[in-house]
């Protein structure tokens, strides 16, 4: 085994560490109040900005691996080799980080076995994420196996639904609405942020204090202490942009355009008591919220189109 | 479980066409947002009342992208998203089928979860990369073109519609 075989392994074990963090990634971690590090307000806004420059990151990346070197198992490697670039991730990067987060995903719950049912979401995913802002992802979708209600976006483009919520589903317009909000969700790159503050904040808190950069123990504990993490949910008006844009793309798709109201709709049927619903309520916007801020975005626009189809005849049963 | 499948059961074939259409029995609903009434299923129809958010109303009939409702003191044409289907009580019947379908009594309590897999974050956090699962997604992976076939196979037309946008004091 070569040194660099060693390497790997080691990192490939801390990646499982990392994993409860990226997990709770796709629930969305929005807020960075119990972050890691008791930080001064100038570092996250250091990392906000850093976020938003994107152009800017010729001159720092020096920067970036000096401290990567030092605290390099504790930051994400991916498959990769080269050490993942948090500020200005590629696209590829972007992709082997969601890979990671669905494929942890898949070993909460599994893919439903039943190949012609994950063609058609496939089939529908596809189709309405062509009318998004980045058609030239490699769009994936899967439904798994969970009696939950809830739906998952990771990254690059990977889009899970459960079998409850599906089974919830009466329509092809339906589908297209609630993989419109997840495929949304991936357009505007609302996970990756979030994660990239939460890894540009550890890795600022590694350079400001060798004590932390030095101690991985503590790094762990701090990304995989999942309680708190897990607990958090993307930003409120990530979830209101999401359903604005999912109801957008599926209308474009030539779909009629309330299917994911009327999932919200139903959704909103459900009791907070329902533990099918407990992790979608706790980390989402009320459903009836979510129906009065999309009633207000939408107002009047939806009144000439009428020629939006539901398909329910070609919609896929369930066996 | 058994028990609430034949309640379902009797509960749907004796309400059909609530289901279906809303054409009979009124559904309760009520308003997420002030809006007006019209005389007819039209933004350019005549304006014959209105409704405040959190008002009841009873839903008389659908047509295409309108409702007409009964509320307070008036009735007539409102758009379908101005309105929450299902009352906020208990004694709705789509509601009740919704629960049944889901496994929950009448009593809003959880029956049994015994072999019911959900997603905790407990079990989210404890998860384990599944690498042949991933590689099974991924092999589902189509095309742009595919998408487009299937698209066309379903009479599917992509049409120009711009990004909604945020409107401000829209949700609190």
């Amino acid at each position: 085994m070569s040194p660099n075989q060693t390497i790997k392994n080691i990192t490939t074990t801390h990646q499982h560490r990392l994993i409860s963090f990226l997990v709770a990634g796709l629930l969305g971690l929005a807020s960075l109040q119990s972050a890691a590090f008791d930080l001064k307000g100038a570092l996250k806004d250091a990392v906000e900005k850093e976020i938003g420059q994107k152009s800017e990151s010729q001159a720092s990346p020096t920067e970036a691996n000096s401290n990567t070197e030092s605290a390099k198992p504790n930051h994400t490697t991916t498959s990769s080799e080269a050490a993942f670039n948090w500020k200005n991730p590629s696209t590829a990067e972007e992709i082997s980080l969601g890979r990671e987060i669905a494929g942890n995903l898949l070993g909460a719950a599994p893919l439903v076995k039943d190949a012609a049912l994950q063609k058609y979401v496939n089939s529908v995913g596809r189709w309405v994420a062509s009318q998004s802002e980045r058609p030239e992802l490699p769009w994936r979708f899967g439904v798994i196996e969970s009696d939950d209600l809830n739906a998952f976006a990771a990254p690059g483009g990977y889009i899970m639904l459960t079998k409850g919520l599906y089974r919830k589903l009466q329509n092809e317009a339906q589908l297209a609405g609630v993989l419109g909000h997840e495929i949304a969700h991936v357009v505007k790159k609302h996970q990756l942020k979030v994660l990239q503050k939460q890894q540009l904040l550890n890795i600022g808190a590694g350079f400001l204090s060798d004590k932390y950069a030095k101690d991985n123990a503590v790094i762990s504990k701090a990304i995989g202490s999942g309680a708190e993490i897990s607990a958090r949910s993307l930003d409120k008006t990530a979830e209101y942009e999401a359903d604005r844009l999912g109801l957008s793309y599926a209308t474009r798709a030539g779909y009629e355009p309330y299917g994911l109201t009327d999932v919200l709709q139903t959704l909103g049927q459900s009791s907070n008591g329902d533990s099918s619903v407990a992790l979608l309520f706790k980390t989402h916007p009320h459903p009836d919220e979510r129906l009065t801020a999309l009633s207000e975005s939408v107002g009047g626009q939806l009144d000439k189109i009428n020629n939006g189809k539901t398909l329910e005849k070609r919609f896929y049963l369930l066996k | 479980m058994k028990h609430y499948l034949k309640h379902a059961l009797i509960t749907t074939s004796l309400i059909p066409l609530l289901y279906v259409g809303m054409s009979t029995a009124a559904e309760k609903g009520s308003a997420l947002k002030n809006d007006s009434l019209r005389t007819e299923p039209y933004a350019d129809a005549k304006i014959t009342g209105s409704f405040v958010r959190g008002e009841s109303l009873d839903i008389i009939k659908k047509q295409g992208a309108w409702l007409q409702v009964k509320a307070k003191k008036s009735s007539g044409w409102v758009r379908l998203l101005s309105v929450k289907r299902g009352a906020a009580t208990s004694s709705n019947q789509t509601a009740g089928v919704l629960a049944v379908a889901s496994g929950r009594a009448g009593t809003g309590q959880v029956v049994s979860t015994t072999g019911v897999r959900g997603l905790s974050e407990q079990e989210l956090k404890a998860a384990k990369f599944n690498e042949e699962e991933i590689k099974t997604l991924e092999s589902y992976t189509l095309s742009a073109e595919k998408g487009r076939a299937f698209a066309k196979a379903g009479n599917l037309n992509s049409i120009a519609f711009k990004n909604l946008k945020e409107v401000k004091g829209g949700a609190q």
